[in-house]
């Protein structure tokens, strides 16, 4: 432990100053450049962020009214209502946690295996690689509509139709509870999966050949090299894809909004079966105008992706200083 | 002259890690019995990445009696342009088997459909233009300038980015409300124009530029302005346009502030129509090929942009991933 301290202390090497004048030197110009940006970034991302903040400790609705509908500070009032109490919230709260855990590691594995599928540098795979990542710059909606039609419930949905031709009845795949989470996670891999491809593809290839030719001179077998050489070598690139992956999976909004709605003006279809947190978000905020209620929903979606961010990080960390 | 050959070196360095290849292990390659065999489940899953799009471009062009047969067809019988416009419709009459086309809708908006297309452009080349442009000088300060507060400017900016967005959507609504900014152009642009990623991805590119070429250009006397336009910025190409293709795809996709800062239907863009156009087909297996219609032709023109960037595009992934 201790020499790998001190190991870590002399490898480590202040980085060298950016930069060469000093501000003043360069005159107004610095200031007119950097001013647009920071102006606008104060108004539009510093301020949001601090007003929600304190939203968030208010009960704060469309109309203030001192008698029918009063604004004001309820301290932690709102959090620990959600936390506490809301069942719709918890719900949420636990539909998000199985659709971002199957998304994450089943997007990680499929585009893992993508990449490694697709990497020799054939004129098919460099057609393939395009096909798998067309998802990713297609409009989500689009998607969803697509997808909407293939899970009708119905004998004219494309999946019924499929299955009809087995002789099996027609599901209702979009109003069957235990279906709406698999079906979110399939359509976010078959959205996501050629993303992380690209990802783990440019990976691959900064690996130098020589290890493995190293590897083989000493005996590895194939599954030796794979398991010492490129998934170690690959691991920045997991953290990455993983992190990038839970931030993203954690603010699903599109296909709950399109494919669950409930009858008027609420999210989250049947028995709220796919109700997530930020179509709650939304659904307080803006079908029902709680908005201090909403910001607190907000916050909570932050404390936990920042947490998992964090554990993320230490995680991998750690995992390092064991080797 | 300078600037250019950096530029060329730093574009060839970045093709060469991404388009270097074929030099490592590859587990999925068997060898063997069934090595021929091994390709199929790649090919499998091929079928099920292109068929939403196969299935959005074939139901567009067919009739309203042939989507509503059980079960579809997988080929069109006929192929009909109704679906766009159908010639044989008339707004007074009711007329069994016979849609009302795409652009025959929207009937109150000015364009039809056509004006969300106009919508959606105006709002991603104004964003993309203008986000760039800001984002890029403030980089440039940020990365080769040096001044006190410099340091917690970019660790702001850097910090913001593990706010998830929608931490500052309701003040951010109400914001745009105050301003009377609801429902018109300013409130797409406006708050979309400061983004933290752009900053800290520019940063990072131009970081890698030796702080000699804008010293020399500074001894020779170039102002501020001289040395962004001549050299910062053919130096940043690639970066910009890599950034460019993100941000322009990503605005063109954009569904949830859009929904949410439009009020009457001819502010909506793209995906906002797309959802207004669902919800009123209201299930009916006849306004499917409408909607699939829609869904191709919002789809399309992020489509061609990856085709006619692809080099970029990957390019700028690996490089904002691998980092």
């Amino acid at each position: 432990m201790a020499t790998k301290q001190i190991n870590s202390n002399i490898s480590y090497t202040p980085t060298k100053k950016k930069g060469f004048y000093k501000f003043s030197e360069s005159g107004i110009a610095s200031y007119v450049m950097l001013a647009p940006f920071v102006l606008l970034f104060i108004v539009w991302a510093v301020y949001p962020v601090l007003s929600s903040l304190r939203l968030s400790f208010m009960r704060y609705n469309a109309i203030c009214d001192e008698t029918l509908s009063p604004c004001g500070s309820v301290g932690f009032g709102n959090y620990t209502y959600l936390i506490l109490q809301d069942s719709r919230f918890h719900k949420a709260l636990l539909n998000t946690s199985l659709y971002v855990i199957g998304a994450v590691t089943l997007g990680l594995i499929a585009s893992l295996s993508l990449s490694l599928a697709l990497q020799a540098d054939t004129r098919a795979n460099r057609v393939l690689r395009v096909i798998f990542f067309l998802p990713s710059v297609t409009s989500g909606i689009a998607v969803v509509l697509v997808w909407g039609w293939v899970f009708r419930g119905d004998d004219v949905g494309l999946l019924n139709s499929l299955l009809s031709w087995f002789g099996i009845a027609p599901v209702e795949w979009l109003a069957t509870p235990s279906l709406a989470i698999p079906i979110l996670i399939f359509m976010s891999i078959w959205g996501g999966a050629g993303f992380g491809m690209v990802l783990f593809l440019a990976g691959l290839n900064a690996i130098p050949a020589m290890y493995y030719e190293a590897a083989v001179i000493d005996g590895a077998n194939r599954r030796d090299r794979f398991r010492y050489i490129t998934l170690p070598l690959l691991k920045p690139v997991m953290v990455y894809v993983v992190i990038t992956g839970t931030i993203g999976a954690f603010q699903i909004f599109e296909g709950v909004y399109l494919l669950f709605p409930t009858s008027v003006g609420s999210i989250g279809g049947l028995k709220d079966m796919a109700l997530m947190i930020v179509p709650y978000l939304y659904d307080m905020g803006f079908n029902r105008f709680r908005l201090g209620y909403a910001s607190a929903v907000a916050w909570i979606l932050f404390a936990i992706i920042f947490t998992i961010s964090l554990i993320n990080i230490r995680v991998t960390k750690s995992l390092e200083d064991l080797r | 002259m300078n600037a250019k050959r950096t530029e060329k070196r730093l574009e060839r360095k970045n093709d060469e890690l991404m388009e270097r290849s074929g030099n490592f292990e590859n587990p999925f390659e068997t060898k063997g019995r069934f090595s021929k065999y091994a390709r199929v489940p790649i090919y499998l899953l091929t079928v099920v990445m292109i068929a939403p799009y196969y299935w959005m471009i074939t139901s567009s062009f067919k009739s309203v009696k042939e989507l509503q047969k059980v079960p579809p067809t997988i080929f069109p019988e006929k192929w009909i342009p109704g679906n766009y416009w159908d010639p044989n419709y008339d707004p007074n009459m009711y007329q069994q088997d016979i849609m009302q086309g795409l652009f025959q809708r929207f009937t109150k908006v000015e364009f039809g459909f056509g004006r969300f297309f106009l919508n959606s452009f105006f709002i991603t080349t104004t964003i993309t233009i203008l986000t760039l442009l800001i984002g890029s000088l403030a980089a440039y300060v940020v990365a080769k300038h040096r001044f006190k507060a410099k340091r917690a400017i970019y660790l702001v900016i850097i910090g913001s980015m593990m706010i998830p967005w929608q931490v500052g959507l309701i003040p951010g609504f109400l914001l745009v409300d105050d301003l009377g900014w609801l429902n018109t152009f300013w409130a797409y642009i406006i708050p979309a124009l400061p983004k933290a990623f752009i900053v800290f991805f520019l940063v990072q590119y131009l970081s890698s530029i030796p702080d000699e070429l804008i010293e020399a250009a500074r001894i020779d006397g170039a102002r501020e302005w001289t040395i962004y336009f001549r050299i910062v910025l053919p130096l940043l190409k690639p970066a910009m346009i890599a950034m460019m293709i993100f941000t322009a795809i990503g605005e063109w996709n954009n569904f949830l502030w859009p929904l949410i800062i439009t009020q009457s239907q001819d502010m909506a863009n793209l995906p906002v129509a797309l959802a207004l156009l669902k919800n009123s087909g209201a299930g009916n297996i006849g306004t499917q090929g409408v909607i699939m219609a829609a869904a191709l032709l919002v789809s399309l023109p992020t489509i061609i942009l990856y085709f006619l960037t692809q080099r970029h595009f990957i390019r700028g992934i690996a490089l904002s991933g691998i980092k």
